[in-house]
């Protein structure tokens, strides 16, 4: 991925030296090995820090919401979804973003990575795709492909879907056998069973909202669960309350969601998010024929009404 | 201070044994990684852990706490007044909290009884609870706890400090606490005095070196508030922060808590909730006006706290014991090392 | 909506979604009573309720 590093490099640093833009909006190595963190570069010079390689897992749409400037940004398949979404529901202007699109060839599931060793790790090295991963007790070559994330292994778009200039080749799209053989495994459990798996799948929480405030969906002034008058939910460890939130946040990204992943990633507890999403995107692509962001001239499905929608529901 | 030696066979069934009397908190695996939670009759504490996602803040210090209760109902005499909702203060032990983790509560007592108010709950709990402690051999990447007053070894805050050497435990039983409970466990095998030190402090050592991160805040205290406030590396610091509470959350030394009353037909209960100063509604006053409506100011906020109000308040350095916890687990990796390490080396330009 | 409710657990037949005029009183009966036969016969619903304690 080093190509497109330099790649991104120099189209940012042209960017800010013709006063193009106001900052890029990209990835910086962290203090970490796996963290490739969101960074904006205003100069020249600091379009040099910035990084891409298969760890940039934070959705960059997230940074331009509501924001007045011109803006440079780095913008996978996913992203690039986003941003879509984000110029449909008027969050940003298509001429106020430079979209520096980068084919991607999907990014690593930290949590899979570390589960294989025991101690801290010291090193991330990327060669082709081929990882070295170095811990503080062992070094280890693994296979990017073994790696991926679950939302990277069923993307239908790792293209951008809009850019203004490319950071390398397109990749070529998978074909998948079935990209929701997850939801189907829930939707095969009986109430009881589907009901004991979602609260099982929350019990960790502690209610960071790092989810929440990931995605960039989630641009509400005010979410529904900060709302003090009137009070939706309980702010305790209550189950219930804790339930409440993930379905009603779920729900609130029916139709808009692109399975970017960045909740999961987020996440401190390791709680996998994207099990409630993930049947709100089968549910549009079954019932809508809806995939999120691929087209600036159309809305979101619960925000038009057409004749032709499924009503079977209502009598 | 005596020195005890416990053979690892007979360990657990010297918890066991403290099962009787205490209630057990230690760490324990679920599918999120490791926590520090209530041990249930056939659990042990698994002493092996290398890092836990949360720390033993919440045991003595609940995410969500109940503090009072009263009922609407009229034909109750005590109708509308708060009482002091039940709790369970008999004794209870966290076996294998790591050395820096028991500092931290240590930092935490210090707000919770500061000579003007005393937390009852907080610091009742702390009264019922003994520390046992277990020496970390082998320190993490994002460990930096030597250079904030603590360490890998750190007997300061606890009650015991275990150390493991292989096959047997060194006990170095610090306190009354920790004599009682070694006691109850039947831990009272006296080990060579020469020969345990020795061992201990090798590994001491050994653990020490192995920590190879540090910050530095010598020149903080030096430093105006007003200078490091309006110093202009805060927007760039808080560029990336998504505001969750992670931080916060994971921190063994965040205290803030947010108090809500939740009732039903007649009852009502008033409890306490961590509270996290990433989140907008921390600060948000009832007029609808917010001191620190910026997410910068916010970030801020965090920083200034733990690196330079609390250590101009406490003059007991900074409110961070260098568990590493916030590194690792912030999702877009901002680094209170160096954070702290910037505003140490911060000179205002003239 | 009635989709993911499903989806965690909760029953469909709790679910109902009905359009009715104010002039179709008897379209309005005939909904309700469909309604509470059919939760009635599931019994109880203990799922996503909050205990207070």
């Amino acid at each position: 991925m080093d190509k497109y590093t330099e790649k991104i490099r120099s189209i940012a640093g042209n960017l800010l030296k013709d006063g193009k833009v106001d900052k890029v909006i990209g990835y910086k190595q962290g203090s970490l090995p796996m963290a490739a963190n969101p960074f904006a570069a205003r100069t020249q010079e600091q379009a040099e820090e910035l990084v891409f390689n298969s760890t940039c897992v934070m959705n960059l749409a997230n940074y331009l919401t509501d924001t007045t400037e011109k803006i440079a940004v780095v913008a996978k398949g996913c992203d690039s979804r986003n941003i879509v979404n984000h110029i449909v529901e008027n969050k940003i202007k298509r001429d106020q973003v430079y979209i520096i699109g980068v084919p991607c060839s999907g990014m690593v599931d930290k949590r899979k990575i570390t589960s294989e060793f025991e101690t801290d790790l010291t090193e991330f090295a990327e060669n082709g795709d081929e990882i070295t991963v170095k811990s503080l007790e062992k070094e280890k070559v693994i296979q990017k492909k073994d790696y991926l994330r679950d939302c990277c292994l069923t993307c239908i778009k790792p293209n951008p879907v809009i850019w203004d200039e490319l950071a390398g080749e397109f990749v070529e799209e998978k074909k998948m056998e079935n990209r929701f053989a997850s939801v189907e495994k829930i939707e095969n459990m009986n109430p009881d069973e589907r009901y004991s798996y979602f609260t099982e799948l929350t019990r960790t929480c502690i209610r960071c909202y790092g989810c929440r405030n990931a995605c960039p969906l989630c641009y509400c002034p005010t979410c529904f669960v900060d709302e003090s008058g009137p009070q939706w939910v309980g702010k305790g460890q209550n189950e219930t309350d804790i339930q409440t939130f993930h379905f009603l946040r779920a729900f609130h990204c029916a139709g808009r969601c692109t399975d970017c992943g960045a909740c999961e990633e987020a996440c401190p507890m390791g709680i996998k998010v994207r099990e409630f999403t993930k049947k709100l995107v089968k549910d549009s692509s079954e019932l809508f024929d809806w995939e999120t962001g691929l087209d600036l001239s159309k809305r979101p499905p619960l925000d038009t009404y057409s004749p032709e929608d499924p009503d079977d529901f209502i009598k | 201070m005596n020195l005890v030696k416990i053979d690892k066979n007979g360990f657990k069934q010297g918890i066991d044994r403290a099962r009787k009397e205490y209630r057990l908190f230690g760490p324990a695996k679920g599918k999120e990684g490791h926590t520090i939670r209530h041990l249930d009759t056939d659990e042990y504490p698994d002493m092996t852990y290398n890092d836990s996602v949360l720390s033993a803040k919440s045991v003595l210090f609940p995410q969500t706490e109940k503090m009072l209760y009263t009922t609407f109902d009229e034909s109750e005499p005590d109708h509308h007044i708060m009482k002091r909702a039940q709790a369970d203060y008999s004794p209870q032990a966290v076996v294998g909290i790591k050395p820096f983790d028991a500092k931290a509560l240590e930092i935490l007592h210090l707000n919770f009884d500061n000579g003007d108010y005393r937390d009852p709950y907080f610091c009742d709990a702390l009264e019922a609870t003994t520390l046992v402690g277990i020496a970390v051999n082998s320190p993490g990447s994002c460990d930096f706890s030597t250079s904030t007053g603590t360490g890998p070894f750190d007997e300061s805050a606890l009650d015991i400090l275990l150390v493991d050497t292989g096959d047997q435990y060194y006990a170095k039983i610090i306190t009354d606490k920790g004599q009682s409970f070694a006691e109850t466990c039947g831990f009272e095998e006296a080990a060579d005095e020469k020969a345990a030190t020795d061992e201990i402090n090798a590994l001491k050592e050994k653990a020490e070196n192995a920590v190879t991160s540090e910050i530095q805040y010598e020149n903080i205290a030096e430093k105006s508030i007003v200078e490091l406030y309006n110093a202009p590396l805060w927007d760039d610091i808080a560029f990336s922060c998504i505001n969750c509470g992670t931080c916060t959350f994971v921190c063994p030394t965040c205290w803030c808590f947010d108090i809500q009353d939740e009732s039903k037909g007649n009852s009502c209960t008033r409890m306490r909730n961590w509270d996290t100063c990433m989140s907008p509604l921390f600060t948000l006053h009832a007029s609808g006006h917010n001191p620190r409506g910026e997410k910068t100011s916010r970030v801020r906020q965090r920083f200034m706290h733990k690196l330079k109000y609390f250590l101009d308040k406490y003059d007991q350095g900074i409110m961070c014991v260098g568990c590493g916890r916030c590194v690792k687990q912030c999702p877009v990796n901002i680094d209170i090392r160096e954070v702290c390490n910037k505003l140490n080396a911060y000179e205002e330009k003239a | 909506m009635g989709n993911l409710l499903e989806h965690i657990g909760i029953e469909r037949e709790r679910i109902h979604f009905s359009w009715i005029s104010s002039a179709e009183a008897t379209k309005f009966v005939d909904v309700v009573k469909e309604i509470t036969d059919k939760v009635r016969s599931l019994g109880p619903n203990e799922k996503f309720k909050k205990i207070y304690n």
